[in-house]
């Protein structure tokens, strides 16, 4: 869980600081589609799994659980 | 204007109209249905919701393809913002985009653990039936117009006039493929109640609202792409008539029309897309299609 927050903490700083270096410098345009297909899809990623709310501990494991057994 | 910030007010355009759109049509649905509905703004709202909503990655999952896969379905609708309202670029991106938008379907159930995301994959593979009436529209479009570029057919719709006055039933094809989108559609049997939510089942919390916030795009560029290719150049005003227009519609077939069966739901899309693409055809060759 930790490793994910921090990735994502890294995933969010880096899609931003692209987006915003698109917005302020005029880059070729594959440069600005490249940033906007693969950075507002990584933004909005990086931001969910971070504001996302969490389990407490002792639900942890029964959310995880499936409840199906026959397949 | 700077190309970044076009496409960033395109997308949110594109999420914030596509979201209520989705929510007028289940509000159309419900009122002839005889029920009250959900309030129009519920869609967007769920969608912003699910974001900070509790969630867990159940244990049966593939954890990078799960969690990936809603990354490629926002992906490649924005990709589908891009070459559609932003840059008018080719019909066959747009084409490629639904196409794999079907894979994703596909991948999105059996990523899951879940039996009811797992048969709702098996049924992605025969929903993508409606790749063929699509890609045929888009032939036909071809054919009149000498283009596959949006900005090239939107130049030759305002000198020659609308497409849909000459090749309407290549517009009533693409109009099929609207409504196989639209939601509760007779069309829709990944997204079958028996399965439950279909291949969504499994994605819950902010995986379910990243979901969402792509399915609003997604039927804005539909919709985009119906109206500018059929229906000429138009302002805002007309776009937002003409999406309305089309949303009401669907929804009110989709109210009044049951599920059909994945065997009904492919024969009936073939059908309908082989009649009018030979309808088409016959018009263009015997000249009643200038």
């Amino acid at each position: 869980m930790v490793n994910q927050k921090s990735l994502c903490i890294v995933l969010f700083a880096i899609s931003t600081i692209a987006i915003l270096a698109c917005l302020v410098i005029n880059f070729e345009a594959w440069i600005v589609y490249a940033v906007a297909i693969f950075g507002i899809p990584l933004w909005i990623l990086s931001l969910g799994l971070l504001t996302m709310a969490k389990p407490k501990p002792e639900d942890a494991e029964e959310r995880v659980k499936e409840p199906f057994t026959g397949y | 204007m700077n190309l970044m910030a076009e496409i960033l007010i395109q997308v949110i355009i594109a999420f914030l109209a596509g979201s209520l759109l989705l929510g007028l049509h289940r509000k159309i649905m419900a009122r002839v249905q005889k029920r009250p509905g959900p309030p129009i703004v519920q869609q967007l709202i769920h969608s912003l919701k699910f974001f900070f909503k509790e969630t867990a990655i159940p244990n049966t999952v593939s954890k990078v393809f799960y969690i990936g896969i809603v990354f490629i379905l926002a992906l490649i609708w924005i990709v589908g913002v891009i070459a559609g309202p932003v840059a008018h670029d080719s019909l066959l991106i747009l084409f490629g985009v639904y196409a794999v938008y079907k894979i994703v379907e596909h991948n999105a159930g059996s990523s899951s653990g879940s039996p009811y995301g797992k048969l709702s994959c098996v049924r992605a593979v025969l929903s993508a039936a409606t790749e063929l009436p699509l890609f045929a529209a888009i032939v036909l479009v071809y054919l009149i117009t000498g283009t596959m570029n949006i900005g090239e057919i939107i130049a030759y719709q305002s000198v020659h006039g609308p497409l849909v006055y000459s090749i309407p039933l290549a517009a009533l094809m693409f109009f099929m493929l609207i409504i196989t989108k639209s939601p509760y559609s007779p069309f829709a049997i990944t997204k079958d109640k028996v399965l439950i939510s279909g291949f969504e089942t499994e994605h819950f919390g902010v995986l379910r609202g990243f979901m969402l916030f792509s399915e609003a795009i997604a039927w804005y560029v539909l919709l985009w792409v119906f109206l500018t290719i059929f229906f000429g150049p138009l302002n805002a005003v007309g776009y937002l008539i003409g999406m309305i227009v089309i949303t009401f519609i669907t929804g009110f077939i989709n109210a009044t029309t049951p599920l059909l069966s994945p065997n009904h739901s492919v024969m009936t899309q073939i059908t309908i897309g082989a009649i009018c693409f030979f309808g088409t055809l016959l018009m263009i060759f015997t000249g009643v299609v200038a």
